[in-house]
């Protein structure tokens, strides 16, 4: 316990919310206990409701603890509290010192408490009392008590979970983790702003339109049996056409989304497929959480991968697989929206992790694709994206594959070329960036010699029993990126920017049209700080893209998809 | 003890000297390390460096004895250190050749499997190293076009990178040097004399009972 002798008081809190989907969530009651004088305190929504700031000390000097914490949080921001400045969070840190390894009993509350071999309330009794607390008010004085002991059970949970974890706790990294935990309460809280009216009308017409949808692609195809994807028709399709489509073990046509994604961008005949495929088989629609304001709003899910990234629901959130869905972004009156993504994040990581000065130069270069291709020989030195624009795709798909260890052969039918030029490919990438092979290969071995990996905020990974050697790999790239992409958010947050979401490698932020400008500047140069404290001065560039109302957001891959769905609901694209 | 100290009484100025006493301590310990601050995140990076993995390195437990592949890119060392003009046994069928210790020579002198080889220490841009065998001159000085044009392709292929291909028609090899810049090969850190015990390990013939002379005079 000695790590928290910094702090005058550690508050460990609870709140019970209700929140219907795409709506802020509504607080009922909260529970706090200080860990070393024993307080407690047990406020219903009308005593918090009444309360201009918590009940306690916000400071530097008090330490908030919380189990998944942006939920608090989002509380203390629903009741206009001002956030706690240092916020520890024990699931980030279950999830920390144990991502990668099998955990059975899952990463919720009742899994720690498990693992650190505590009881704890049976799931079934979990369930029935959140039950009662989405149920809504009017509560009997009996149901108040129920709730608040219920969540008083989690608070107890609490003081016997964090003795046992605090000796393995990196603070000064885990507050950090609090820290970002903060701006995922702001950015949850903000949403995305979305056309309601349009979302309205293709949910009303939703069946008739999948239903023409099918008609209208599968007419060039001759796949579907009304609603039923035909795996024979498929496979006789590709026969036709001549391509070479990826099998299981098992000797089926490999039919998972990351399939066709690789395949669509080989074979653009595939793509339209894989659209109407994603986009009849997530019904998103019902699905996609937007509150009343017309603002979606879903948990961002932070730290949900083993690498950290946040992990929202698919179907949920408004940035998930079907890239048409975008379309529905749009920047409310009066105001703006922004897109900023960082230029080539993972290959610039890998840039400067791996000190590769000549990958460094790629990237400095600004088409890392092409200098790439220059470094290998393949093309003359003057060569432009227009001259050789062929060549260029071909080195995108080496460069990004070989971050996900991508294998020759893999190379090759992504390529859609024989094996031969993929092994030599690869080869041309491991002669000219020598050093980032060396570093990868240590990547690697660090990971089997030690048994994890960490990114430069402490977040681990476990190789475990059986560790998958492009995953490792991989690891420093999108472990990172996250450190990158949270730290901006914190920064972004903190300087009063409205942060709608993170999306991977990107921000999307909103701002009144006549200051979007200086919003961008500002996301930005957080973004700009975030790379260079990450990767120890190496600084990587932003691009953004600004709509400003009556515009829509608009994803290149989704555009077509998007002027269909409009078209066969009556609507105009625009 | 100052004046206002004398004011108080016997409890008060002990409790008071205790303080002191504390204060001096406290004075004179190191002070607490500084709570850590989630917003310095510069001094909360952690290295990068792969520390474990510094001691790994590659070892060298395979150099294979054998031609370059005719759509190979290959260097050839530039150092004559990394040369040996030495005698071998080339069993075809079995894709395998065996250095010959020279106290042996003359015992295998009229043995067809027996020649005399320069074996030339080069590399692919793969980066797989080998020794390519190239046949010398026989005692009759005779040098075949095939043997000419390997020893040539292995002078060339010290400058750059050199695929070598077989021509029937011309009954000789011919050497394809690349155009582009495909940088320098990178040699391993180790004298010629332990690339030749790792690449002869098992196939090194030092005695009139060694298995592969007893199978060349069917004793086997």
């Amino acid at each position: 316990m000695n790590q928290l002798h910094h702090y005058k008081e550690v508050w460990l809190g609870d709140f019970e919310f209700n929140a219907q989907a795409g709506e802020r969530p509504s607080p009922v009651c909260l529970v706090a206990r200080e860990l070393r004088s024993g307080r407690l305190l047990r406020l219903w929504m009308d005593d918090l409701r009444g309360m201009p700031q918590p009940p306690f000390s916000t400071g530097p000097d008090t330490l908030f603890v919380a189990y998944y914490s942006s939920a608090e949080l989002g509380c203390f921001q629903a009741l206009g509290w001002q956030m706690p400045a240092r916020v520890l969070d024990l699931y980030c840190e279950f999830k920390c010192l144990k991502s990668g390894q099998k955990v059975p009993c899952g990463f919720g509350l009742i899994g720690a408490l498990t693992e650190f071999g505590f009881d704890s309330i049976a799931a079934a009794d979990k369930d029935s009392m959140r039950a009662l607390v989405l149920r809504g008010e009017p509560y009997t004085a009996d149901e108040r008590v129920a709730i608040l002991d219920y969540c008083q059970s989690d608070v107890d949970a609490l003081t016997k979970l964090l003795p046992a974890m605090v000796g393995d706790i990196d603070l000064p990294r885990a507050l950090l983790r609090g820290r970002y935990m903060t701006a995922v309460a702001r950015m949850e809280s903000r949403g995305v702003p979305i056309d309601a009216d349009a979302l309205e009308a293709f949910r009303h017409n939703w069946q008739s339109v999948q239903e023409r949808l099918i008609e209208r692609i599968d007419k060039d195809y001759d796949i579907y049996d009304g609603r039923t994807f035909k795996l024979d028709r498929w496979a006789a399709w590709l026969v036709t056409n001549n391509i070479p489509w990826p099998r299981l073990p098992t000797g089926s046509l490999a039919m998972d989304d990351d399939t066709f994604r690789e395949m669509a961008r080989a074979y653009p005949a595939v793509a339209p497929v894989r659209e109407l495929r994603t986009t009849l088989a997530q019904l998103r629609l019902n699905e996609l959480a937007v509150g009343a304001d017309g603002r979606n709003r879903c948990m961002l899910s932070a730290f949900g991968s083993k690498t950290s990234r946040n992990q929202p629901s698919n179907s949920k959130f408004i940035f998930g697989p079907s890239a048409w869905l975008r379309s529905l972004i749009r920047p409310d009156p009066g105001t703006a929206v922004a897109y900023i993504d960082w230029s080539q994040q993972e290959l610039a990581i890998a840039a400067s992790l791996s000190g590769d000065r000549k990958m460094q130069d790629a990237y400095q270069s600004g088409d890392f694709y092409l200098t790439f291709a220059k470094m290998a020989g393949a093309v003359p030195a003057d060569a432009t994206k227009e001259t050789h624009a062929a060549e260029r795709e071909q080195f995108k798909t080496v460069a990004l594959g070989v971050l996900y260890g991508l294998s020759a052969d893999g190379l090759a039918r992504k390529l859609n070329v024989p094996p031969v030029r993929g092994r030599d490919l690869l080869q041309m990438h491991k002669t000219t960036f020598k050093q980032f092979w060396r570093w990868s290969d240590a990547v690697q071995d660090e990971a089997i010699l030690t048994g994890r990996l960490r990114s430069v905020f402490g977040w681990a990974v476990h190789a475990g029993d059986d560790p998958n050697p492009r995953s490792l790999r991989n690891f420093p790239m999108q472990a990172n990126g996250a450190e990158m992409m949270r730290l901006a958010c914190c920064l972004a947050t903190e300087r009063g920017v409205g942060l709608c979401c993170p999306v991977h490698d990107a921000l999307l932020i909103e701002a009144p049209a006549a200051e979007i400008d200086a919003a961008v500047e500002a996301t930005q140069q957080a973004m700009s700080e975030a790379s260079e404290i990450v990767l120890d001065g190496f600084q990587l560039r932003t691009d953004a893209k600004i709509v400003r109302h009556p515009n829509r957001f608009s994803d290149k891959r989704g555009e077509l998809m998007w002027a269909t769905v409009c078209e066969l609901s009556g609507r105009s694209p625009a | 003890m100052n004046t206002t100290d004398t004011n108080l009484t016997p409890t008060e100025v002990s409790i008071h000297a205790a303080g002191e006493t504390l204060k001096a301590k406290a004075t004179a310990t190191p002070p607490k390390p500084a709570a850590p601050d989630p917003f310095d995140p510069a001094k909360l990076r952690l290295s990068q460096g792969m520390t474990a993995a510094h001691g790994v390195k590659k070892h060298l437990t395979t150099i294979p004895t054998r031609k370059p592949s005719k759509e190979w890119f290959v260097r050839c060392h530039d150092d004559p250190a990394y040369r040996l003009e030495t005698c071998v046994v080339d069993l075809k069928e079995d894709s395998e050749t065996y250095l010959v210790a020279p106290d042996l020579w003359d015992y295998l002198a009229g043995e067809s499997t027996f020649s005399p080889r320069l074996l030339v220490t080069a590399i692919n841009k793969q980066g797989t190293l080998f020794l390519w065998p190239i046949r010398l001159p026989g005692p009759d000085g005779r040098h075949d076009e095939w043997s000419k044009s390997a020893m040539e392709a292995a002078n060339i292929a010290t400058k750059g990178w050199v695929r070598v291909q077989s021509n029937m028609n011309l009954g000789a090899y011919e050497a394809y040097e690349a155009a582009g810049s495909l940088g320098d090969p990178e040699w391993p850190k180790m004298p010629f004399n332990e690339l030749l015990r790792i690449a002869f390990r098992d196939r090194y013939i030092d005695t009139l009972d060694h298995p592969v002379l007893k199978r060349l005079r069917g004793e086997a």
